[in-house]
Formats: C-alpha cells, sequence, structure tokens
C-alpha cells in the first residue's frame, strides 16, 4: 500500500476565506496513491471546507492543488468527478424516489457517452452500454452486501443504509479518490463496523486511495494510515495515528487548553 | 422404476445417470449480480469433476473429512458432490455458529480441508487454528476481504478447478480409479446432530441410504425432473442435505440458491419453486405477515379478504382434497382464487408449489388448516438425522395437523413397550462416528433404532401420532404425565409466543418460561401506542404480562378437559429478559429447546417461580455474535395464572 509512497494529490498553502472568516489557513498536505488518509478536528476546524476544496466545490483565494503530478487548473466540480474525485456527504445527499440500483446507476452517468437520441430512445448502443454499466453497479451493490434493497426506493431505508447506497454510488464512479465526509456520523457500533470493514475492503479490493473526515477516534486510529489534524483551519499535526495521538497540541486541542 | 431404483446406489451413478438422461436440463441456479445463472446438468458435472480433480491434487485422500462452511450456493454443493467423488466424507457444517462450536465438530472428525463461503468463515477457522492441527488447507469461494491473507494454505475455489480444468491425464486416472472403488456401502457424509441434549452426534451416512431415502420419498410425492427447489435452510442441516443434494439429484430436479440470507423471500418469488419446504415458525412469520398487511388495507379489501378467507376454511380443504362440493361453493372459491387466494399465493412466491411440508416442529391446526384453505398442500412428515429423515409422509387426500402420516417405501415402523417409536429402514444411519456406545444404545442388533420420541400408531387411519421426546415425558409428584413438549407447543400456537419452556416433572405444580415474538407482539405495540426499545423493554411492559397470562389460562382451560394432561397446567410463569439463543446454547441451531441446559442456566428463576415470589431480579450471560460476552440484568415479574378443575373430578387441580 503505502510501500510506494507516490503522491497521488497534494494540497499547497490552501488559503480560504468566506467574508471576513478564515476558514483554511496556509494549510499543506499530501496523499498517498492506496491509503487511507483521516482529516480530523473539532467542529468548525475546516474539515469539511477542505474535502470541498479537493473536490472543486470551493475555489481557495490562495493555494494549488496538485493531482496525478499535475498542478490542477480551476474547474467545475463535475469536470473534477470526471478526473476520478469521488465523494460522500455529512447529510446524506440520495434521490430519495430512486429505489438503490439507480441511484447507483446515477453515479455511472459521467461515464456514458452514448448521445442523447439513442438513450430517449433506449435502444440500439444506448442498451448495451447501460448493461455494461450495470453490471459494474451490481458487482458494487454486491461487494456492499445491499443485494436485498436492490429495487427498494432509498428514502424507505434505515440511516446506515442509506449511507452504504451512498457508499456504492460514489464507488460507481471508479474513483482514483474517494472523499468520505463523516461515514459513521449517527451509526451504532454495529453498523460502524460494518462500515470500517467497507472501507477497509475497497481500498484493500479496488485500491481505492481514501480521504475521510470521521470524529471518532477509535475508528479513526484504526483505519487511517497517516490523520491530518486541523484547528481552527490551520495544520496542527500531521502523521501516524501513533504519532498523532501523542502530539501535545493534538491533546491541547481535544481537550481544550486556552489558546 | 429402473431411474429410482436399485441400480444407482451411488452418487456418482446418480451424477452420471442425470448427465446422459437430463444433460441439457437445469441442474442448479443461484442469483448473482441480479441475475439468474444456470448450470445444466452437463455443466454442473464439469464443474463437479474439475472440483474433485483440484481437491485430489491439493491432497485430499480417501476416507478424509472436508468440511463445507458457507451459505447455500451451488459452489457448495458441488463441494460435498465433488468430496464424495474422491472417496472423502464431507462434513456439512452450520455457518452462524460461533468458533467453539465449530472447533467441537473439526476436532472431533478431525477434518483435514475445509471449503468455506467467506472471509467469515476462514477468519473463524483461523481464531482456532491452534486447536485443530489436523487441518491442512482452507478452500474459499468469494475472495472478498481476503487479498491480502497468507494465501499459503488458503486457495480460491476457481483456482482449485483450475487444476481440474488443466489436468494432463494423471488426476483424471486418479479420479477414475477413485470412483470405481465407491460402492453403496462407502460413506457419503457424516451430519452432526442438533444436539438437544448435550453434545451433537456424527451420523454416518452411507451412499446406500441417502439415495434409498431419498428415491423412497421422492416416489411417494412423485418428484420429477420438472421440480424446482429452493434452497435456503442451513446446509449443515439433514433436511437440507436430503433435499437439496438427495431428492433433486434423485430425481433430477432442479436447486435454486437465493442471492443472500435477506432476499430469500423475494427471490423465492421470482424462482416459483414447485415444492417447498418450512419448518413452522416460517409458516406462522408469513401468516403473520399477511395479517398484517390485511390490517393495513382499505376496509373494501380487508372485508373482500376476510369474506373470501371464511369461504375458503369452509370447503377450500375439500376442494384441494377432491371431496365433492356443491357447484356454487366452487364457483365462490374460483372467484376467490381469481381476485384473493391466488394473488396471495403469488405475494408468498407459493404460486407453482406443488407439495409444501412442514417437520420438525409440531404445527398448530389452525395455521395448517389457513394454508391448505388457500390451495396450498401443505403436508406434514416425520424424520430424523439418523434415518436420513424419511420415515412417515402424508398422502395428498390424507392429511391432517396432529399426526405426521405412514411409513414409505422401505420403512418400518413399530412401537416399543416403553411407547416410543422404533424403525427399520433403508436410510437408518450406520453409527455414530467415534461413539460406538451410542450407537449401541440407539440401534439394536436386528437393525431397530430408537427415536427417542413417543407416539403410537393411529388404529383408524394407520397414521404416526408423536406425543413427545420419550425422555422429556415424565411424572408429576401427583403421579399425572408430565409432557412439556404438548404444552409447549400449545403456547406457541400463540402467534404472539415464539418460546415456551415448561418445568415440574417431579413436582407439584408445572411453571413456564416464556419469550415473546417481537415481531408480533412489536406490531400489536405499535398499534396500541405502546412505545418500547427493546426485547427487554416489551417483554417487561404490564399489558404484554397480561395478553400472556390470557394466553396460557387458556391453555390451561384447554389442558383441564383432558383427563391425562390435565396436571400440566401452568400455575405460575414469567417472560424472560432475552430471546433464547443459538449462541448462547440455550437452544439449538434448529431452534429446539435445550431443557436441561436452560433449568440450570436460569436456576434461580425456576426457584422464585416455585417459592412464591412476586419479583425476581437476575443476571445472565449473553454470547454477541463475534463471541464476546457481555452480562444482561433485568427484574422479572412472576405472574400467577388460573388453573381449572376437570369437570368430574374436583379435587384434581
Amino acid at each position: 500500500m503505502s510501500e510506494k509512497n507516490s503522491v497521488i494529490m497534494e494540497v499547497k498553502n490552501i488559503n480560504l476565506r468566506f467574508g471576513g472568516v478564515i476558514a483554511i489557513q496556509d494549510v499543506s498536505f499530501n496523499i498517498f496513491e492506496g491509503e487511507i488518509r483521516a482529516i480530523i478536528g473539532p467542529n468548525g476546524a475546516g474539515k469539511s471546507s477542505m474535502l470541498n476544496v479537493i473536490n472543486g466545490f470551493y475555489h481557495p483565494q490562495e493555494g494549488e492543488v496538485w493531482f496525478n503530478g499535475e498542478k490542477r487548473p480551476s474547474m467545475e466540480p463535475y469536470q473534477i468527478a470526471k478526473t476520478g474525485i469521488a465523494r460522500t456527504f455529512q447529510n446524506i445527499a440520495l434521490f430519495k424516489g430512486m429505489t438503490t440500483i439507480e441511484n447507483v446507476m446515477t453515479g455511472r452517468q459521467l461515464k456514458m457517452n452514448k448521445n442523447f437520441f439513442w438513450q430517449m430512445l433506449r435502444y440500439g448502443p444506448a442498451i448495451d452500454e447501460e448493461v455494461q454499466h450495470r453490471r459494474r453497479c451490481e458487482e458494487i451493490i454486491d461487494f456492499l452486501e445491499i443485494n436485498h434493497i436492490r429495487k427498494t426506493p432509498v428514502g424507505s431505508l434505515p440511516y446506515g443504509l442509506q449511507k452504504r447506497v451512498e457508499l456504492a454510488r460514489a464507488l460507481a464512479m471508479d474513483p482514483k479518490i474517494l472523499l468520505l465526509d463523516e461515514p459513521m456520523a449517527g451509526m451504532n457500533v454495529e453498523e460502524k463496523q460494518d462500515m470500517s470493514r467497507f472501507i477497509i475492503d475497497v481500498n484493500e479490493e479496488f485500491g481505492t486511495t481514501i480521504a475521510l473526515i470521521e470524529h471518532d477516534m477509535a475508528v479513526v486510529m484504526d483505519l487511517a494510515d497517516r490523520v491530518v489534524v486541523l484547528d481552527y483551519g490551520k495544520l496542527l499535526a500531521d502523521g501516524t495515528p501513533a504519532e498523532v495521538q501523542s502530539n501535545q497540541a493534538v491533546i491541547d486541542a481535544y481537550l481544550g487548553v486556552p489558546h | 422404476m429402473s431411474e429410482n431404483g436399485s441400480d444407482l446406489d451411488t452418487f456418482p451413478k446418480v451424477l452420471a445417470r442425470n448427465v446422459s438422461k437430463f444433460g441439457n436440463s437445469p441442474a442448479y441456479r443461484e442469483k448473482e449480480y441480479g441475475i439468474w445463472q444456470t448450470w445444466t446438468w452437463s455443466e454442473a458435472n464439469e464443474e463437479i469433476m474439475n472440483l474433485a480433480k483440484g481437491l485430489i491434487k491439493l491432497g485430499v485422500k480417501e476416507g478424509d473429512h472436508v468440511a463445507v462452511i458457507g451459505r447455500n450456493r451451488p459452489y457448495l454443493y458441488w463441494s460435498l458432490v465433488a468430496a464424495q467423488h474422491i472417496g472423502a466424507v464431507p462434513v456439512p457444517l452450520y455457518q452462524d455458529a460461533v468458533a467453539d462450536e465449530m472447533e467441537y465438530i473439526l476436532t472431533h472428525c478431525s477434518a483435514t480441508f475445509a471449503i468455506v463461503g467467506d472471509q467469515e468463515q476462514v477468519d473463524k477457522i483461523h481464531e482456532i487454528k491452534e486447536k485443530i492441527k489436523g487441518l491442512k488447507d482452507i478452500v474459499y469461494v468469494d475472495p472478498k476481504g481476503l487479498r491480502s491473507y497468507d494465501k499459503a494454505n488458503l486457495h480460491f475455489f476457481n483456482d482449485v478447478t483450475n487444476f481440474g480444468k488443466d489436468d494432463n491425464g494423471d488426476l483424471q486416472a486418479e479420479l477414475s480409479k477413485r470412483m470405481a472403488k465407491i460402492t453403496g456401502e462407502t460413506t457419503s457424509v457424516l451430519l452432526y446432530t442438533s444436539g438437544t441434549t448435550g453434545r451433537s452426534k456424527g451420523v454416518v451416512q452411507t451412499h446406500k441410504a441417502i439415495i434409498g431415502a431419498s428415491s423412497g420419498a421422492n416416489e411417494f410425492d412423485r418428484w420429477s425432473p420438472n421440480d424446482h427447489i429452493v434452497c435456503y435452510l442451513p446446509m449443515a442441516w439433514v433436511g437440507d442435505f436430503m433435499i437439496s443434494v438427495g431428492q433433486v439429484m434423485v430425481a433430477g430436479a432442479c436447486l435454486n440458491c437465493p442471492e443472500g440470507a435477506d432476499t430469500v423471500q423475494m427471490d423465492v418469488k421470482e424462482m416459483g419453486p414447485t415444492v417447498f419446504f418450512g419448518p413452522p415458525p416460517l409458516w406462522e412469520r408469513l401468516k403473520t405477515e399477511v395479517n398484517i398487511r390485511i390490517e393495513d388495507a382499505s376496509s373494501f379489501k380487508k372485508g373482500a379478504f376476510h369474506y373470501f378467507m371464511n369461504h375458503a376454511e369452509k370447503v377450500g380443504k375439500k376442494i384441494l382434497e377432491k371431496a365433492s362440493v356443491g357447484f356454487i361453493d366452487r364457483l365462490i372459491y374460483s372467484l376467490g382464487e381469481f381476485i384473493i387466494y391466488g394473488p396471495l399465493k403469488n405475494m408468498l412466491g407459493l404460486t407453482k408449489v406443488r407439495i409444501a411440508y412442514t417437520a420438525g416442529e409440531a404445527i398448530s391446526a389452525e395455521l395448517f388448516d389457513f394454508y391448505r384453505a388457500l390451495g396450498i398442500n401443505l403436508k406434514q412428515l416425520y424424520g430424523q438425522t439418523e434415518a436420513s429423515v424419511f420415515l412417515t409422509m402424508q398422502d395428498d387426500n390424507d392429511v391432517r395437523s396432529d399426526t405426521v402420516g405412514r411409513p414409505i417405501r422401505g420403512v418400518e415402523l413399530k412401537i416399543a413397550d416403553s411407547g416410543e417409536v422404533l424403525y427399520r429402514s433403508v436410510g437408518a444411519f450406520k453409527e455414530y462416528y467415534k461413539n460406538p456406545k451410542a450407537t449401541q444404545e440407539t440401534k439394536d442388533k436386528e437393525g431397530w433404532v430408537a427415536t427417542g420420541d413417543a407416539g403410537y400408531i393411529e388404529e383408524s387411519s394407520g397414521q404416526l401420532r408423536i406425543i413427545d421426546r420419550a425422555k422429556d415425558v415424565g411424572k408429576m409428584k401427583s403421579g399425572d404425565m408430565f409432557a412439556p413438549k404438548y404444552v409447549e407447543n400449545k403456547l406457541k400456537f400463540f402467534p404472539n409466543i415464539l418460546e415456551a419452556v415448561l418445568f415440574g416433572s417431579g413436582k407439584d405444580k408445572c411453571v413456564a418460561f416464556l419469550n415473546i415474538d417481537l415481531s408480533a407482539v412489536g406490531n400489536w405495540a405499535e398499534r396500541n401506542n405502546i412505545n418500547y426499545a427493546s426485547y427487554q423493554e416489551l417483554a417487561s411492559n404490564e399489558k404484554v404480562i397480561d395478553m400472556m397470562k390470557q394466553h396460557v389460562e387458556e391453555v390451561n382451560q384447554d389442558l383441564a378437559a383432558d383427563t391425562t394432561m390435565s396436571g400440566c397446567q401452568i400455575h405460575r410463569f414469567l417472560i424472560l429478559h432475552k430471546e433464547l439463543d443459538p449462541d448462547d446454547g440455550e437452544i439449538t441451531r434448529t431452534r429446539k429447546v435445550r431443557r436441561s441446559f436452560v433449568a440450570e442456566k436460569y436456576d434461580d428463576l425456576v426457584t422464585a417461580l416455585y417459592k412464591g415470589d412476586n419479583e425476581v431480579s437476575t443476571k445472565t450471560e449473553v454470547t454477541y455474535e463475534d463471541g464476546k460476552k457481555g452480562y444482561l440484568e433485568a427484574t422479572l415479574k412472576l405472574v400467577d395464572a388460573q388453573t381449572y378443575m376437570l369437570k368430574e373430578k374436583s379435587d384434581a387441580a
């Protein structure tokens, strides 16, 4: 995994402001290919903003994002998605009225090339294409063990399963980097165990690089290869879970020592 | 009949017959990636042969025990058959068994190889690796999660079959040599009993026994190559082995494997089986589901449902049994078939069902009649692991809920002086593995096997009637008969009661433990605006206790009318704070109560019931699914129930 240590993504000196509010201040770190990278920090530390910078939803005032060894020009989120960055959301953002398989298929949308005409007729090349993409989606559904809800509208599913469907949709994009924004928020212990296992499986089986934000420290320390700690928009620490855990600045931030 | 008959006495011969006679008809199906995949008998044969050769290459010897662990998948059924072909003995294990349980069986039979479904099973075996020294290699079907495991003694299923495909002839030669040695007397499978009393025993069954019992049963119910079966019950259970391997192969029928444990009901609906086996709790659950849905339906639909169901209760059974029914009644029934029964059967996936079986436990007359009224040919049968299941079955026009049928071809029955049912049959087991003492105790020199069940043959119909486990039947202090299962079954016939355990042997009165049925009572609670967060909370609700009290008193009233059983009335009871669980050893994996274990574990509760306390605090050890242990503390209410007197003998109560 990290023995290669080739950098797939690097953010350099990111500064992000909303009016007078400084969300991220001069943060730099990198992500190795094939690793699980965790971003942690207290509430309001700028973790989600950081993910939004990486997937192009926010455009930082200063700083550079390097992906696959190239500096990334300013792009729209959908263009960035096409380069191989997928994400899930802190608050589930699925199409509630659609079934699991339909939601997962939307993850393949960017990969479907047949023109509007064929797709409208749902005939010929459009069908071939759909079959091919459906197979990949079915593999992912099987992988994440959500076969039994394949045809259930996601709005009626319990929370833990909806989170899994969202992960499936992100995986359907065959991403190089998967960004997970609090994949385990609001889950019970058993659901967390399941989700952790799936995250490890995805990382190992598909070789997907994963960057995740998580509050449950036990989970982060078990899952992550390396951890970035943010606090008040600043980089507080960066290293292996063991290094970060013993870092005095991190302990202070979490225990609430006055700044 | 030559195709069912004596010349086919080994599974290799049966498989070869299927290839030559039904080569192109479907043999195995499995839903994968949302699509049903099919293997014909020829294709399945190729898979089995390649696997057999691959196993030889791995070093599986004749007489080796090969453990097979996982959910119902074609690959694992082929593994059973492939092991038989190379003279090894397959040993199916329960896939939800915790590591400790697996350790017992794997060491007892000194398994040398294991073929498993997925990572979960591999992990469990690794956990106990130190203690099962004899185990050499593991073969896994699903590679998910196993990428980074040490592969020295771990092989991917497809790689093993590829050994067979790449064979230059040597493996084939060895395979042919081994197949030639297999006779009807060769051991074909080692099946472990569920173990209601202590550790489970390994039952050794020959090819001839399994095939003999299967063809007897097939003949009885006219199985054909056009039959479709869905396998969803644990592969380690003798019933699944007999149906999914024995009967399916002997008949040349088609075995359908669901996508996963959670999709069974949907898959059954898509598959439309022609023969379906379900234990009584399953039939109970399906009916409860129907009732819940009807409760939620519009009043018009509800009215139509009740009208036609009433009509079905009146004439449905008669029509099914081809008895004479008036023209108008028939007309109304066909209308009902069109708007209620048909769609209902379709929803349950039972439209094409020719025969449905229930066995393993008693079934209530009401539940039994519900399905028969709908036109589903639900029948009972009686058997046990030691007999390759099939002992008695019911004729289509002679089906009853309180008897279990007449002996099938190849089975002789007799009742011992003690009242115990004895049998001699083609399917009778060879021996208990490594347990000659138990073999001797169960099977006498003339081949009569003791079932352990007390029963009698009804003279009017010739059908067998089972009363209770022979060793559970005891005497109360007063000398009255104590038949716990009989009473427990009466309690369990209430949809709200999931499990019941009766105590009272040698005492002056009976007391009982109950488990509520969480889905049925939970649904009732929802309707009555009762909030609850857990099983424990619902079980201790006052209204639930009242409901249970009513059920218990109804049973008491019933028992009071029966002279022999009136002593078994329940004087006091409690609702347990946890569900009886196989992981805790309280019930077997086939959901049979382990009476003495429960009595010992909850000794404090039994004592409190007899002492006359109103409340008892207790602390119980529980095992979680991953094998970890924890404790559950609770204060339970002990409830008095009214008992009734016999009408003619007023001092009996």
